[in-house]
Protein backbone atom coordinates (compact mmCIF):
# COMPACT_ATOMS: atom_id res chain seq x y z
CA UNK A 1 0.00 0.00 0.00
CA UNK A 2 2.81 2.38 0.91
CA UNK A 3 4.36 1.85 -2.54
CA UNK A 4 1.15 2.90 -4.27
CA UNK A 5 0.99 6.06 -2.21
CA UNK A 6 4.67 6.74 -2.77
CA UNK A 7 4.35 6.64 -6.54
CA UNK A 8 1.14 8.65 -6.41
CA UNK A 9 2.82 11.33 -4.31
CA UNK A 10 6.05 11.26 -6.31
CA UNK A 11 4.27 11.61 -9.64
CA UNK A 12 2.12 14.37 -8.19
CA UNK A 13 5.12 16.23 -6.81
CA UNK A 14 7.07 16.02 -10.06
CA UNK A 15 4.01 16.91 -12.11
CA UNK A 16 3.33 19.91 -9.90
CA UNK A 17 6.92 21.09 -10.13
CA UNK A 18 6.93 20.70 -13.91
CA UNK A 19 3.62 22.53 -14.13
CA UNK A 20 4.98 25.42 -12.07
CA UNK A 21 7.73 25.98 -14.59
CA UNK A 22 5.89 25.18 -17.80
CA UNK A 23 2.41 26.66 -17.41
CA UNK A 24 2.03 30.01 -19.15
CA UNK A 25 -0.73 31.40 -16.99
CA UNK A 26 0.69 32.70 -13.71
CA UNK A 27 -2.41 31.67 -11.78
CA UNK A 28 -2.21 28.07 -12.92
CA UNK A 29 1.51 28.12 -12.27
CA UNK A 30 0.90 29.08 -8.65
CA UNK A 31 -1.78 26.41 -8.34
CA UNK A 32 0.66 23.83 -9.71
CA UNK A 33 3.11 24.89 -7.00
CA UNK A 34 0.41 24.39 -4.37
CA UNK A 35 -0.26 20.87 -5.69
CA UNK A 36 3.45 20.20 -5.61
CA UNK A 37 3.68 21.29 -1.97
CA UNK A 38 0.71 19.18 -0.93
CA UNK A 39 2.15 16.07 -2.59
CA UNK A 40 5.49 16.80 -0.89
CA UNK A 41 3.62 16.79 2.42
CA UNK A 42 2.26 13.37 1.44
CA UNK A 43 5.83 12.15 0.91
CA UNK A 44 6.76 13.46 4.35
CA UNK A 45 3.81 11.55 5.80
CA UNK A 46 5.06 8.37 4.14
CA UNK A 47 8.39 8.99 5.87
CA UNK A 48 6.41 9.29 9.11
CA UNK A 49 7.42 12.91 9.58
CA UNK A 50 3.91 13.95 10.62
CA UNK A 51 4.87 17.28 12.06
CA UNK A 52 6.92 18.28 9.04
CA UNK A 53 4.02 17.32 6.78
CA UNK A 54 1.56 19.40 8.81
CA UNK A 55 3.94 22.35 8.94
CA UNK A 56 4.49 22.07 5.20
CA UNK A 57 0.77 22.29 4.48
CA UNK A 58 -0.02 24.96 7.09
CA UNK A 59 2.93 27.25 6.38
CA UNK A 60 3.52 26.82 2.66
CA UNK A 61 0.22 25.73 1.13
CA UNK A 62 -1.93 27.47 3.74
CA UNK A 63 -0.12 30.78 4.21
CA UNK A 64 2.71 31.56 1.81
CA UNK A 65 0.99 30.31 -1.31
CA UNK A 66 -2.24 32.00 -0.27
CA UNK A 67 -0.43 35.32 -0.58
CA UNK A 68 0.88 34.29 -4.01
CA UNK A 69 -2.64 33.45 -5.12
CA UNK A 70 -3.80 36.73 -3.66
CA UNK A 71 -1.25 38.76 -5.60
CA UNK A 72 -1.66 36.90 -8.88
CA UNK A 73 -5.42 37.07 -8.49
CA UNK A 74 -5.32 40.84 -8.12
CA UNK A 75 -2.65 41.59 -10.69
CA UNK A 76 -4.21 39.17 -13.14
CA UNK A 77 -2.20 36.36 -14.64
CA UNK A 78 -4.45 35.81 -17.62
CA UNK A 79 -3.63 38.73 -19.87
CA UNK A 80 -0.12 39.37 -18.66
CA UNK A 81 1.10 35.81 -19.06
CA UNK A 82 4.65 34.90 -18.24
CA UNK A 83 6.32 35.64 -21.57
CA UNK A 84 9.70 37.04 -20.65
CA UNK A 85 12.71 37.83 -22.75
CA UNK A 86 13.86 35.00 -24.90
CA UNK A 87 16.71 34.37 -27.31
CA UNK A 88 19.34 31.85 -28.32
CA UNK A 89 21.88 33.02 -25.71
CA UNK A 90 19.36 32.68 -22.88
CA UNK A 91 18.35 29.25 -24.12
CA UNK A 92 21.94 28.00 -24.14
CA UNK A 93 22.59 29.40 -20.67
CA UNK A 94 19.43 27.85 -19.25
CA UNK A 95 20.36 24.44 -20.63
CA UNK A 96 23.87 24.86 -19.21
CA UNK A 97 22.51 25.69 -15.75
CA UNK A 98 20.17 22.72 -15.88
CA UNK A 99 23.10 20.47 -16.79
CA UNK A 100 25.23 21.84 -13.94
CA UNK A 101 22.40 21.28 -11.48
CA UNK A 102 21.86 17.76 -12.77
CA UNK A 103 25.57 16.91 -12.45
CA UNK A 104 25.66 18.34 -8.93
CA UNK A 105 22.64 16.31 -7.86
CA UNK A 106 24.03 13.20 -9.53
CA UNK A 107 27.33 13.61 -7.66
CA UNK A 108 25.50 14.04 -4.37
CA UNK A 109 23.37 10.98 -5.08
CA UNK A 110 26.13 8.68 -6.28
CA UNK A 111 28.40 9.99 -3.53
CA UNK A 112 26.30 8.14 -1.00
CA UNK A 113 27.24 4.91 -2.77
CA UNK A 114 23.54 4.06 -3.03
CA UNK A 115 24.05 1.82 -0.01
CA UNK A 116 20.46 2.04 1.10
CA UNK A 117 19.18 0.36 -2.09
CA UNK A 118 19.64 -3.18 -0.81
CA UNK A 119 18.58 -2.48 2.75
CA UNK A 120 15.21 -1.96 4.37
CA UNK A 121 15.95 1.68 5.04
CA UNK A 122 16.22 3.37 8.39
CA UNK A 123 14.29 1.54 11.12
CA UNK A 124 11.19 3.21 12.51
CA UNK A 125 11.50 4.30 16.11
CA UNK A 126 8.16 4.91 17.86
CA UNK A 127 7.76 8.59 18.56
CA UNK A 128 9.86 9.61 15.56
CA UNK A 129 8.62 12.77 13.90
CA UNK A 130 6.23 13.62 16.71
CA UNK A 131 5.91 17.28 17.70
CA UNK A 132 7.28 16.62 21.19
CA UNK A 133 10.42 14.99 19.81
CA UNK A 134 10.98 17.80 17.34
CA UNK A 135 10.41 20.42 20.02
CA UNK A 136 12.98 18.73 22.22
CA UNK A 137 15.55 18.77 19.41
CA UNK A 138 14.83 22.43 18.70
CA UNK A 139 15.50 23.39 22.31
CA UNK A 140 18.59 21.24 22.79
CA UNK A 141 20.73 20.24 19.80
CA UNK A 142 19.57 22.87 17.35
CA UNK A 143 18.87 25.75 19.70
CA UNK A 144 21.27 28.20 18.02
CA UNK A 145 20.07 27.44 14.50
CA UNK A 146 16.46 27.70 15.68
CA UNK A 147 16.98 31.05 17.38
CA UNK A 148 19.00 32.47 14.48
CA UNK A 149 16.26 31.44 12.04
CA UNK A 150 13.58 33.08 14.17
CA UNK A 151 15.72 36.24 14.46
CA UNK A 152 16.05 36.29 10.69
CA UNK A 153 12.29 36.04 10.28
CA UNK A 154 11.80 38.79 12.86
CA UNK A 155 14.18 41.07 10.95
CA UNK A 156 12.31 40.32 7.74
CA UNK A 157 8.96 41.07 9.36
CA UNK A 158 10.18 44.37 10.82
CA UNK A 159 11.71 45.26 7.47
CA UNK A 160 8.42 44.57 5.70
CA UNK A 161 6.55 46.78 8.15
CA UNK A 162 9.04 49.61 7.71
CA UNK A 163 9.02 49.37 3.92
CA UNK A 164 5.23 49.33 3.77
CA UNK A 165 4.54 51.93 6.46
CA UNK A 166 2.67 55.09 5.70
CA UNK A 167 5.19 57.87 5.37
CA UNK A 168 4.18 61.23 6.76
CA UNK A 169 4.04 64.01 4.22
CA UNK A 170 3.48 61.72 1.31
CA UNK A 171 -0.20 61.05 1.95
CA UNK A 172 -2.47 61.50 -1.01
CA UNK A 173 -4.50 64.70 -0.43
CA UNK A 174 -7.47 63.05 -2.12
CA UNK A 175 -7.45 60.36 0.52
CA UNK A 176 -10.28 60.85 3.02
CA UNK A 177 -10.89 58.74 6.06
CA UNK A 178 -14.48 57.63 6.52
CA UNK A 179 -14.52 58.82 10.13
CA UNK A 180 -13.34 62.30 9.21
CA UNK A 181 -15.80 62.46 6.36
CA UNK A 182 -18.72 61.60 8.59
CA UNK A 183 -17.79 64.43 10.98
CA UNK A 184 -17.94 67.06 8.25
CA UNK A 185 -20.52 69.79 8.47
CA UNK A 186 -22.27 68.89 5.24
CA UNK A 187 -22.93 65.48 6.69
CA UNK A 188 -23.81 66.27 10.29
CA UNK A 189 -25.56 69.57 9.68
CA UNK A 190 -26.84 68.81 6.23
CA UNK A 191 -30.39 69.14 5.19
CA UNK A 192 -31.57 66.05 6.89
CA UNK A 193 -34.92 65.61 5.31
CA UNK A 194 -37.42 63.35 6.89
CA UNK A 195 -36.84 59.72 6.26
CA UNK A 196 -33.11 59.96 5.62
CA UNK A 197 -30.37 58.22 7.55
CA UNK A 198 -29.01 61.53 8.80
CA UNK A 199 -32.30 62.34 10.37
CA UNK A 200 -32.26 58.99 12.06
CA UNK A 201 -29.21 60.23 13.97
CA UNK A 202 -26.75 58.15 11.97
CA UNK A 203 -23.30 59.62 11.90
CA UNK A 204 -23.16 61.69 15.05
CA UNK A 205 -21.39 59.50 17.60
CA UNK A 206 -18.41 58.40 15.58
CA UNK B 1 0.84 -5.03 16.14
CA UNK B 2 -0.34 -3.51 12.86
CA UNK B 3 2.00 -1.17 11.02
CA UNK B 4 0.34 2.00 12.19
CA UNK B 5 -0.19 0.73 15.74
CA UNK B 6 2.12 3.31 17.23
CA UNK B 7 0.12 6.21 15.94
CA UNK B 8 -3.29 5.10 17.03
CA UNK B 9 -4.48 2.90 14.18
CA UNK B 10 -4.88 -0.26 16.15
CA UNK B 11 -8.12 -1.41 14.60
CA UNK B 12 -8.43 -3.93 11.77
CA UNK B 13 -9.16 -2.40 8.37
CA UNK B 14 -12.88 -3.22 8.39
CA UNK B 15 -13.34 -1.45 11.69
CA UNK B 16 -11.56 1.64 10.34
CA UNK B 17 -13.89 1.65 7.36
CA UNK B 18 -16.96 1.07 9.50
CA UNK B 19 -16.21 3.86 11.93
CA UNK B 20 -15.22 6.26 9.15
CA UNK B 21 -18.61 5.70 7.52
CA UNK B 22 -20.45 5.88 10.85
CA UNK B 23 -18.80 9.13 11.97
CA UNK B 24 -19.30 10.74 8.59
CA UNK B 25 -22.95 9.72 8.37
CA UNK B 26 -23.82 10.82 11.88
CA UNK B 27 -22.09 14.19 11.70
CA UNK B 28 -23.04 14.90 8.11
CA UNK B 29 -26.67 14.44 9.06
CA UNK B 30 -26.21 17.27 11.52
CA UNK B 31 -25.91 19.60 8.52
CA UNK B 32 -29.58 19.58 7.44
CA UNK B 33 -30.55 19.67 11.11
CA UNK B 34 -28.35 22.73 11.64
CA UNK B 35 -29.87 24.28 8.53
CA UNK B 36 -33.36 23.69 9.87
CA UNK B 37 -32.42 24.92 13.34
CA UNK B 38 -30.93 28.02 11.77
CA UNK B 39 -34.14 28.87 9.95
CA UNK B 40 -36.54 27.94 12.73
CA UNK B 41 -34.60 29.65 15.50
CA UNK B 42 -33.88 32.75 13.42
CA UNK B 43 -37.61 32.95 12.89
CA UNK B 44 -38.28 32.73 16.60
CA UNK B 45 -35.60 35.30 17.41
CA UNK B 46 -37.23 37.68 14.95
CA UNK B 47 -40.75 37.09 16.21
CA UNK B 48 -41.97 35.01 13.31
CA UNK B 49 -42.58 31.33 12.78
CA UNK B 50 -39.86 30.34 10.33
CA UNK B 51 -40.69 27.56 7.85
CA UNK B 52 -43.95 25.80 8.69
CA UNK B 53 -45.25 24.30 5.46
CA UNK B 54 -43.12 21.25 4.65
CA UNK B 55 -43.72 18.37 7.02
CA UNK B 56 -44.84 18.71 10.65
CA UNK B 57 -43.80 22.16 11.98
CA UNK B 58 -41.75 22.62 8.80
CA UNK B 59 -39.38 19.89 9.92
CA UNK B 60 -38.70 18.70 6.37
CA UNK B 61 -37.83 22.15 5.06
CA UNK B 62 -34.09 21.42 4.91
CA UNK B 63 -34.68 18.19 2.99
CA UNK B 64 -36.92 20.04 0.55
CA UNK B 65 -34.28 22.77 0.08
CA UNK B 66 -31.54 20.26 -0.60
CA UNK B 67 -33.75 18.23 -2.91
CA UNK B 68 -34.64 21.34 -4.88
CA UNK B 69 -30.98 22.33 -5.25
CA UNK B 70 -29.85 18.88 -6.32
CA UNK B 71 -32.45 18.64 -9.09
CA UNK B 72 -31.64 22.02 -10.56
CA UNK B 73 -29.59 22.44 -13.71
CA UNK B 74 -25.83 22.03 -13.24
CA UNK B 75 -24.89 25.38 -14.67
CA UNK B 76 -21.36 26.48 -15.58
CA UNK B 77 -20.94 30.08 -16.79
CA UNK B 78 -19.51 30.41 -20.26
CA UNK B 79 -16.57 32.66 -19.36
CA UNK B 80 -15.56 30.76 -16.26
CA UNK B 81 -12.51 28.57 -15.90
CA UNK B 82 -14.51 25.41 -16.29
CA UNK B 83 -12.64 22.75 -14.40
CA UNK B 84 -11.59 25.06 -11.56
CA UNK B 85 -15.22 26.11 -11.28
CA UNK B 86 -16.19 22.47 -10.90
CA UNK B 87 -13.35 21.53 -8.54
CA UNK B 88 -13.77 24.44 -6.09
CA UNK B 89 -16.91 23.20 -4.25
CA UNK B 90 -15.36 19.75 -4.04
CA UNK B 91 -12.31 21.18 -2.25
CA UNK B 92 -14.56 23.05 0.18
CA UNK B 93 -16.56 19.93 0.92
CA UNK B 94 -13.60 17.57 1.27
CA UNK B 95 -11.63 19.83 3.59
CA UNK B 96 -14.68 20.47 5.76
CA UNK B 97 -15.33 16.75 6.10
CA UNK B 98 -11.66 15.80 6.59
CA UNK B 99 -11.42 17.54 9.95
CA UNK B 100 -14.07 15.17 11.29
CA UNK B 101 -11.44 12.45 11.34
CA UNK B 102 -9.71 13.76 14.45
CA UNK B 103 -12.75 14.60 16.57
CA UNK B 104 -12.90 12.14 19.49
CA UNK B 105 -16.39 10.97 20.44
CA UNK B 106 -15.23 8.61 23.15
CA UNK B 107 -12.17 6.83 24.45
CA UNK B 108 -11.09 3.38 23.29
CA UNK B 109 -14.06 1.04 23.72
CA UNK B 110 -14.71 -2.64 23.23
CA UNK B 111 -16.99 -3.36 20.25
CA UNK B 112 -17.67 -7.12 19.94
CA UNK B 113 -14.20 -7.88 21.23
CA UNK B 114 -12.44 -5.39 18.97
CA UNK B 115 -10.72 -2.52 20.70
CA UNK B 116 -11.83 0.61 18.90
CA UNK B 117 -11.17 4.28 19.47
CA UNK B 118 -14.35 6.20 18.77
CA UNK B 119 -12.57 8.69 16.54
CA UNK B 120 -11.25 8.53 12.98
CA UNK B 121 -7.57 8.84 13.76
CA UNK B 122 -5.53 10.16 16.65
CA UNK B 123 -2.38 11.50 15.01
CA UNK B 124 0.38 13.02 17.10
CA UNK B 125 -0.08 16.31 15.28
CA UNK B 126 -3.69 16.40 16.50
CA UNK B 127 -5.09 19.87 16.14
CA UNK B 128 -2.51 20.81 13.48
CA UNK B 129 -4.36 18.36 11.24
CA UNK B 130 -7.42 20.59 11.48
CA UNK B 131 -5.37 23.69 10.74
CA UNK B 132 -3.75 22.02 7.73
CA UNK B 133 -7.14 21.31 6.19
CA UNK B 134 -8.30 24.76 7.18
CA UNK B 135 -5.41 26.10 5.14
CA UNK B 136 -6.43 24.07 2.11
CA UNK B 137 -10.10 25.01 2.56
CA UNK B 138 -9.13 28.52 1.55
CA UNK B 139 -8.49 27.30 -2.00
CA UNK B 140 -12.09 26.14 -2.29
CA UNK B 141 -13.39 29.67 -1.69
CA UNK B 142 -10.61 31.36 -3.61
CA UNK B 143 -10.83 29.18 -6.71
CA UNK B 144 -14.62 29.36 -6.63
CA UNK B 145 -14.48 33.15 -6.65
CA UNK B 146 -11.68 33.50 -9.16
CA UNK B 147 -12.84 30.92 -11.66
CA UNK B 148 -16.36 32.42 -11.83
CA UNK B 149 -14.88 35.38 -13.70
CA UNK B 150 -17.21 37.82 -11.99
CA UNK B 151 -16.30 40.91 -9.99
CA UNK B 152 -18.64 40.11 -7.11
CA UNK B 153 -17.36 36.57 -6.77
CA UNK B 154 -13.77 37.71 -6.99
CA UNK B 155 -14.14 40.45 -4.38
CA UNK B 156 -15.97 38.03 -2.12
CA UNK B 157 -13.22 35.46 -2.36
CA UNK B 158 -10.53 38.09 -1.81
CA UNK B 159 -12.29 39.21 1.35
CA UNK B 160 -12.58 35.68 2.57
CA UNK B 161 -8.90 35.10 1.82
CA UNK B 162 -7.81 38.07 3.90
CA UNK B 163 -10.25 37.18 6.65
CA UNK B 164 -9.25 33.53 6.87
CA UNK B 165 -5.53 34.34 6.97
CA UNK B 166 -5.95 37.01 9.63
CA UNK B 167 -8.05 34.94 11.97
CA UNK B 168 -6.21 31.67 11.43
CA UNK B 169 -3.16 33.19 13.13
CA UNK B 170 -5.13 34.32 16.17
CA UNK B 171 -6.90 30.97 16.31
CA UNK B 172 -3.64 29.06 16.16
CA UNK B 173 -2.08 31.17 18.89
CA UNK B 174 -5.14 30.93 21.13
CA UNK B 175 -4.82 27.19 21.66
CA UNK B 176 -1.09 27.27 22.47
CA UNK B 177 -2.06 27.79 26.10
CA UNK B 178 -4.11 24.60 26.04
CA UNK B 179 -1.31 22.69 24.37
CA UNK B 180 1.17 23.86 26.98
CA UNK B 181 -1.09 22.88 29.87
CA UNK B 182 -1.90 19.47 28.45
CA UNK B 183 1.50 18.80 26.93
CA UNK B 184 0.08 17.20 23.80
CA UNK B 185 -1.45 18.22 20.50
CA UNK B 186 -3.68 15.16 20.28
CA UNK B 187 -7.37 15.89 20.85
CA UNK B 188 -7.83 12.57 22.64
CA UNK B 189 -5.09 13.51 25.10
CA UNK B 190 -6.63 16.93 25.59
CA UNK B 191 -10.01 15.43 26.47
CA UNK B 192 -8.45 12.80 28.75
CA UNK B 193 -6.53 15.53 30.55
CA UNK B 194 -9.74 17.48 31.07
CA UNK B 195 -11.41 14.33 32.38
CA UNK B 196 -8.69 13.96 35.03
CA UNK B 197 -8.32 17.62 35.94
CA UNK B 198 -10.85 20.26 34.92
CA UNK B 199 -12.42 21.67 31.79
CA UNK B 200 -10.10 24.08 30.06
CA UNK B 201 -12.47 26.95 29.35
CA UNK B 202 -11.93 28.12 32.94
CA UNK B 203 -8.16 28.44 33.18
CA UNK B 204 -7.90 29.23 29.47
CA UNK B 205 -10.80 31.65 29.41
CA UNK B 206 -9.08 34.25 27.23
CA UNK B 207 -7.83 31.56 24.86
CA UNK B 208 -11.34 30.16 24.66
CA UNK B 209 -12.86 33.54 23.84
CA UNK B 210 -10.30 34.17 21.10
CA UNK B 211 -10.83 30.70 19.68
CA UNK B 212 -14.58 31.28 19.74
CA UNK B 213 -14.41 34.61 17.93
CA UNK B 214 -11.86 33.33 15.42
CA UNK B 215 -14.06 30.28 14.91
CA UNK B 216 -16.93 32.55 13.91
CA UNK B 217 -14.65 34.32 11.45
CA UNK B 218 -13.22 31.09 10.05
CA UNK B 219 -16.65 29.70 9.28
CA UNK B 220 -17.81 32.97 7.68
CA UNK B 221 -20.77 33.12 10.03
CA UNK B 222 -22.34 36.42 11.05
CA UNK B 223 -21.15 38.86 12.35
CA UNK B 224 -18.10 37.97 10.24
CA UNK B 225 -19.96 36.99 7.07
CA UNK B 226 -18.25 39.62 4.94
CA UNK B 227 -17.26 37.23 2.15
CA UNK B 228 -20.92 36.80 1.30
CA UNK B 229 -22.37 40.11 2.44
CA UNK B 230 -25.56 40.15 0.39
CA UNK B 231 -26.00 43.89 0.41
CA UNK B 232 -22.55 44.53 -1.02
CA UNK B 233 -21.49 41.47 -2.95
CA UNK B 234 -24.70 39.71 -4.04
CA UNK B 235 -23.58 36.33 -2.74
CA UNK B 236 -19.82 36.52 -2.34
CA UNK B 237 -17.64 33.81 -3.79
CA UNK B 238 -20.60 31.63 -4.79
CA UNK B 239 -22.55 34.30 -6.66
CA UNK B 240 -22.23 32.42 -9.95
CA UNK B 241 -22.99 29.02 -8.48
CA UNK B 242 -26.32 27.24 -8.62
CA UNK B 243 -27.83 23.84 -8.10
CA UNK B 244 -25.73 21.05 -6.68
CA UNK B 245 -22.49 23.02 -6.63
CA UNK B 246 -24.09 25.81 -4.64
CA UNK B 247 -25.51 23.16 -2.33
CA UNK B 248 -21.97 21.82 -1.85
CA UNK B 249 -20.65 25.25 -0.83
CA UNK B 250 -23.63 25.78 1.42
CA UNK B 251 -23.33 22.38 3.05
CA UNK B 252 -19.59 22.90 3.50
CA UNK B 253 -20.31 26.12 5.36
CA UNK B 254 -22.71 24.43 7.73
CA UNK B 255 -20.42 21.43 8.08
CA UNK B 256 -17.64 23.86 9.05
CA UNK B 257 -19.92 25.28 11.70
CA UNK B 258 -20.59 21.78 13.02
CA UNK B 259 -16.89 20.92 12.99
CA UNK B 260 -15.89 24.13 14.76
CA UNK B 261 -18.58 23.49 17.38
CA UNK B 262 -17.10 20.03 17.87
CA UNK B 263 -13.64 21.59 18.26
CA UNK B 264 -14.95 24.05 20.87
CA UNK B 265 -16.46 21.08 22.69
CA UNK B 266 -13.38 18.87 22.63
CA UNK B 267 -10.69 21.46 23.28
CA UNK B 268 -12.36 23.64 25.89
CA UNK B 269 -15.53 21.98 27.16
CA UNK B 270 -14.31 18.57 28.21
CA UNK B 271 -15.30 16.60 25.11
CA UNK B 272 -17.13 13.45 26.20
CA UNK B 273 -16.63 14.18 29.90
CA UNK B 274 -19.57 14.79 32.22
CA UNK B 275 -18.36 16.29 35.51
CA UNK B 276 -19.14 14.52 38.79
CA UNK B 277 -20.45 11.45 37.01
CA UNK B 278 -18.67 8.30 35.91
CA UNK B 279 -20.63 8.06 32.68
CA UNK B 280 -20.95 4.79 30.73
CA UNK B 281 -19.15 4.63 27.38
CA UNK B 282 -22.22 4.46 25.18
CA UNK B 283 -23.47 7.83 26.39
CA UNK B 284 -20.25 9.68 25.59
CA UNK B 285 -20.85 10.29 21.85
CA UNK B 286 -24.30 11.64 22.76
CA UNK B 287 -22.71 13.99 25.29
CA UNK B 288 -20.32 15.29 22.63
CA UNK B 289 -23.19 15.86 20.20
CA UNK B 290 -25.30 17.60 22.85
CA UNK B 291 -22.48 19.98 23.73
CA UNK B 292 -22.00 20.59 20.02
CA UNK B 293 -25.66 21.60 19.72
CA UNK B 294 -25.21 24.14 22.50
CA UNK B 295 -22.58 25.85 20.39
CA UNK B 296 -24.61 25.61 17.21
CA UNK B 297 -27.45 27.30 19.09
CA UNK B 298 -24.95 29.96 20.15
CA UNK B 299 -23.88 30.46 16.53
CA UNK B 300 -27.50 31.03 15.51
CA UNK B 301 -28.17 33.26 18.50
CA UNK B 302 -25.23 35.49 17.60
CA UNK B 303 -26.38 35.58 13.98
CA UNK B 304 -29.77 36.84 15.09
CA UNK B 305 -28.27 39.39 17.47
CA UNK B 306 -25.22 41.13 16.04
CA UNK B 307 -24.96 43.24 12.88
CA UNK B 308 -22.19 42.63 10.38
CA UNK B 309 -18.82 44.27 11.01
CA UNK B 310 -17.37 46.75 8.58
CA UNK B 311 -14.35 45.46 6.65
CA UNK B 312 -11.75 47.70 8.33
CA UNK B 313 -13.26 46.93 11.74
CA UNK B 314 -12.90 43.25 10.99
CA UNK B 315 -9.26 43.59 10.01
CA UNK B 316 -8.21 45.84 12.87
CA UNK B 317 -10.08 43.65 15.34
CA UNK B 318 -8.24 40.57 14.11
CA UNK B 319 -4.78 42.05 13.94
CA UNK B 320 -4.78 44.70 16.66
CA UNK B 321 -6.86 43.06 19.36
CA UNK B 322 -7.11 39.30 18.93
CA UNK B 323 -3.53 38.65 17.83
CA UNK B 324 -1.78 40.58 20.67
CA UNK B 325 -4.25 39.15 23.15
CA UNK B 326 -3.58 35.61 21.96
CA UNK B 327 0.17 36.20 22.16
CA UNK B 328 -0.19 37.59 25.67
CA UNK B 329 -2.32 34.60 26.65
CA UNK B 330 0.34 32.19 25.39
CA UNK B 331 3.05 34.12 27.25
CA UNK B 332 1.19 34.29 30.57
CA UNK B 333 0.24 30.61 30.33
CA UNK B 334 3.87 29.69 29.61
CA UNK B 335 5.06 31.56 32.71
CA UNK B 336 2.32 30.08 34.88
CA UNK B 337 2.94 26.54 33.65
CA UNK B 338 6.63 26.85 34.56
CA UNK B 339 5.98 28.54 37.91
CA UNK B 340 3.22 26.18 39.06
CA UNK B 341 5.10 23.03 38.07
Amino acid sequence: MAEVFFFLAAIGAIGGAAGTVMLRDAFYSVLALVTHLIFLAMLFLLLRAEFVAAAQVIVYAGAVMVLYVFVVGYVGGLEAGLAGRSGPALRVISVLFALVLFVELAIALIGTGLEALDSEGAPYVPGFGEPSRIGELFLTDYLVAFEVASLLLLVAAVGAVILARRRTGLADPREVSVTEFMKRDEVTKGEGETGTMIEAGGPRDI
Amino acid sequence: MPVFGEIGYYEPWWMQLAKAVAIFLVVFNMVPLALLADRKLLGRFQNRYGPTRVGPFGALQAVADIGKLLFKQQFVPQDSRKWLFIVAPVISMVTAAATLAIIPFSDTVDIFGTKTGLYGVDPSIGILFAFAFGGIAFYGLMLGGWSSNSKYSFLGSMRSAAQLISYEIAQGLSIIGVIMMVGSLSLVDIVQWQEEHFWLFGPQFVGWLIFLVAGFAETNRPPFDLPEAEAELVGGYFTEYGGGRFAAFFAAEYLNMVVVSLLFTTIFWGGWDVPLWDQPNWIEPIVVLLKMWVFIFFFIWVRATLPRLRYDQLMSFGWKILLPLATLNALVTAVLVVVLD
